[in-house]
């Protein structure tokens, strides 16, 4: 068992690494690894949005973490000059802590009323970055540098973007790369002891603690990786865009993000991914078709509900699930 | 002072018809709403389209868009609601759904409506004005006075009718009123369309103030559900409360703060949050579980 | 010998009503003690103040003479005072054996972080839980759903589910909560069999709150009355028996005439 996932896991990788760039290069189509490399981020910050939904509370403001970490990336390399790789974990970790302060007194809502909570929690994100100072308001900070190179020791680990002929590839690896981290920290998660915890707290709190579970604190380290999770595909859109703006992430992303969750299937660790992809991919293939663009798309979002209400990868489902 | 108040009032009167509708539907089915804001973007442009197009009076076109909303509402909880309910492991699968029947009535209105703001001119002409200290165009106040007659409409229905009073034995219990030989696929239905229809109305009540436009459906829904949390989320007080909070907090907020641009806001909903980790129930929800 | 618990001078008041009125006894390590009651005597509330799930207005309970009153739930059942539910409360998207282990979460040595990385003393641990699962599901005789998901269960496995539950947090006292409610005849006298079995074997004290009058005089070494939130009697089932406050505080409610 365990050698066939390790095969699984090979194959993916040399798929994302080797094949889907030689593909690109033979079609030509140079465009998609922008697309993949959203994909790729996006699906970070919604594995964050997945973990909140693993201990039964529905997320709706991961938006407002993504903001959060996009800003203190953008901040401490366009005032104080830091390299991005180190404001990389920097913005993860604030979002970190910040969720900490946010997650002790929100986290006590339930179902409905935390949901809304983050829904405005994005929305007070984004009206905090218009009215501060630092932020620089509705201008927002623009033409920031690229990444430039990182080096520990003299050895050189990652170059400097602006001088590769392509950035957009350097891109496309680290957020593939930073997609894979994630993803192995959330399956190490669910497949630990960690999972089984957050999965009692899902079925029943009451029970949870009184089988000594300590649900406060058990309830904000989650959340405040997911929070991590949102900050560093926040600050990784701000290092693509060169900018940032309180409209970059608002409540429709935060949205997004638990539609993500949600198509994939809330209980595979993969579902965000899938559900990134075939968000993202289906909103753009549907591009073609104009103004029924909408129309369509959400027409096959309410199909979906009505035949997979437990997401795509339910359709995988053996007769024996755990 | 006086003025501020008045503004409330207005305002207040129209969220809480939003917000029950809200609050309803919630009751009823454990469903959040996201498509609520959309259906009140949608009653308005129906109410614009009847007055405009067919010269057919005010007041008739808000009936018409209530009742076409009232059965848009019933279809969408037939067909789309009810499956996955029964089908899904979780009840959280409801939110995707209404958040693609948002998606879905936007597109419906960009197609049928486009993208224009729409008006429909004003039902009465002049304005009130008390010494300078109130001054109110009479249109608002025939509109605040419509919103705050069907609220008492609405409670009456609620308290008095046969189906008012299923629907609130199925909101405290729906194991209890199922015993009680209440029809719970038959009331899910008459309140949701019953839910649409109130922001139907309202959508059509503001058409001839505000006017409409595609993009008011989300912040809509996003104001819906504060005010239902301010006041506890399923209780139909509640949203009434919470309707008039956030119509007085804005009215106030919007003359004191005016020149701090959107500030209102963010204070508004730092405050909600504060107070929902006080009371997380709201002012008069029940406890879960 | 010192008691293992002691409920002192416990009082809870609910704005002007008193739901429970200075009551007062001990636990002694080893035994079953039941706390009874016609409806509304306050029975509920009095069990979900010793396991701190409701905080006391007044009074203290207090076990291996440390206090534990209104402390979180969850480090009063690491002290090793732990509840069951009286609905039938389990996790029921896991198998009953994913249910047992999970509950084992006290007895972790290794850290959160331990599990993620998978260090030597996680896999110790998970390889503990296991055997200790697997030995309470003998005791219990759950071998042959060991595999079901607990949603799946009929309302008898349910409630031993619930106690396996319990007592994977090897708990030294475990609190039961209307443990035969809803059970039939057989199916109670079974689990009054498993709960002395539970005493005898695994050495856990007992207190359980019930309805059950016939259950109750079979199964308890000593039993605590009370009526209207106060404590009326206290003593060996032979002794509530024959006490004329407990029958007249039964009198005329149906426990009483299929009970004593």
């Amino acid at each position: 068992m365990n050698k066939k996932i390790l095969a699984y896991v090979a194959l993916f990788l040399v798929f994302v690494y080797a094949v889907v760039p030689m593909l690109i290069n033979i079609s030509g189509r140079l465009d998609f690894y922008y697309t993949l490399t959203s994909v790729a981020l996006l699906s970070i910050a919604s594995a964050g949005v997945w973990l909140t939904f693993y201990i039964g509370r529905i997320n709706i403001g991961q938006g407002a973490f993504a903001l959060a970490g996009g800003y203190v990336s953008a901040i401490l390399i366009s005032q104080y000059g830091f390299n991005f790789w180190v404001t990389l974990p920097i913005a993860g970790l604030f979002c970190a802590v910040l969720s900490v302060f946010i997650g002790l007194p929100i986290l006590r809502l339930r179902g409905v009323y935390f949901a809304m909570v983050t829904l405005v929690l994005t929305e007070v994100m984004r009206l905090t970055t218009l009215a501060l100072p630092i932020t620089q308001g509705a201008k927002g900070i623009t033409s920031l540098p690229l990444p430039s190179g990182l080096e520990i020791f003299g050895l050189k680990l990652i170059p400097d973007f602006s001088t590769l002929e392509n950035p957009k590839v350097g891109f496309y690896m680290m957020a593939i790369t930073l997609m894979i981290i994630a993803y192995a920290v959330l399956y190490r998660i669910v497949n630990s002891r960690l999972g089984h915890l957050c999965r009692s707290l899902q079925q029943n709190e009451e029970l949870a603690s009184s089988i000594g579970v300590n649900t406060t604190y058990l309830r904000v380290l989650t959340y405040s990786i997911s929070s991590f999770f949102g900050g560093i595909a926040g600050a990784s859109f701000v290092a693509i865009t060169q900018s940032i703006y309180p409209s970059s992430f608002q409540v429709a992303d935060s949205i997004n993000f638990m539609l993500n969750c949600f198509l994939g299937g809330l209980g595979y660790v993969f579902g965000p991914m899938l559900g990134t992809l075939m968000l993202y991919f289906g909103w753009d293939l549907l591009f073609t078709i104009g103004k029924y663009q909408m129309l369509v798309y959400s027409s096959l979002l309410i199909i979906l509900m009505l035949f997979l209400p437990n997401g795509v990868l339910s359709l995988f489902d053996r007769k024996e699930k755990r | 002072m006086e003025q501020i108040i008045v503004n409330g009032l207005y305002l207040g009167a129209q969220y809480a018809l939003i917000a029950l509708g809200l609050t309803l539907i919630f009751s009823l089915m454990n469903v959040m709403n996201f498509a609520h804001g959309q259906m009140y973007v949608m009653g308005g442009f129906i109410t614009y389209t009847v007055v405009s197009q067919f010269n057919i009076p005010f007041f008739i076109a808000l009936i018409i868009s209530g009742m076409a909303l009232a059965v848009i509402g019933a279809l969408i909880e037939k067909f789309l609601f009810r499956p996955v309910i029964k089908k899904s492991k979780r009840d959280e699968s409801t939110m995707l759904l209404a958040a693609g029947i948002g998606f879905f009535l936007d597109s419906v209105i960009l197609l049928a409506f486009g993208e224009k703001q729409r008006g429909v001119p004003k039902i009465i002409d002049g304005v009130f004005n008390w010494d300078f200290r109130i001054i109110m165009p009479y249109d608002r106040i025939v509109i605040g006075c419509i919103a705050i007659a069907m609220i008492i409409a609405f409670m009456l229905l609620m308290h008095y009718s046969k189906a008012g009073r299923a629907m609130r034995a199925l909101a405290q219990d729906k194991v209890a009123a199922t015993l009680m030989g209440v029809n719970v696929d038959r009331y899910q239905m008459i309140g949701f369309a019953l839910g649409a229809m109130l922001a139907g109305v309202v959508g059509g009540l503001l058409v001839t103030i505000t006017g409409i436009n595609l993009g008011m459906g989300g912040p809509t829904s996003t104001k819906a559900f504060i005010m239902i949390m301010i006041g506890g989320a399923g209780v139909i007080p509640g949203a009434i409360v919470g309707g008039f909070i956030l119509g007085m907090m804005e009215s106030v907020g919007l003359s004191v703060l005016s020149q701090y641009g959107d500030i209102t806001y963010l204070l508004i909903f730092a405050s909600l949050m504060i107070f929902l980790a006080i009371r997380p129930h709201g002012l008069m929800g029940k406890p879960w579980g | 010998m010192k008691p293992l618990l002691e409920v002192r001078n416990v009082t809870k008041r609910f704005g002007g009503l008193i739901a429970v009125n200075d009551v007062s006894f001990d636990v002694r390590k080893g035994e079953i003690l039941s706390v009874i009651g016609p409806n509304g005597a306050g029975k509920s509330t009095l069990f979900k103040l010793i396991s701190s799930f409701l905080k006391t207005s007044n009074g203290l309970v207090l076990f291996r003479g440390e206090i534990i009153s209104n402390l979180a739930p969850h480090t009063v059942a690491r002290r090793g005072v732990v509840r069951t539910f009286q609905e039938t409360t389990i996790f029921k998207s896991m198998t009953v054996r994913e249910n047992i282990i999970v509950s084992h979460h006290l007895q972790s040595k290794a850290s959160l972080l331990g599990f993620f990385l998978g260090s030597r003393k996680a896999r110790a641990d998970e390889k503990r839980f296991g055997e200790s699962a697997d030995r309470i599901i003998g005791l219990l005789g759950l071998e042959n759903i060991a595999n079901e998901l607990a949603s799946n269960l009929p309302q008898g496995h349910l409630r031993v589910l619930g106690m396996a539950i319990g007592l994977a947090t090897d708990p030294a006292i475990i609190l039961l909560d209307e443990p035969f409610a809803g059970l039939n005849h057989d199916e109670t006298m079974r689990l009054v069999t498993l709960v002395q079995r539970l005493r005898d074997e695994r050495e856990v004290t007992v207190l359980l709150v019930e309805h059950d009058i016939p259950a109750v005089m079979k199964i308890s070494n000593r039993i605590v009355v009370l009526n209207f939130g106060q404590k009326i009697a206290e003593g060996t089932p032979q002794e509530i028996q024959n006490n004329p406050g407990v029958i007249e505080a039964y009198l005329g409610s149906e426990d009483m005439a299929v009970g004593i």
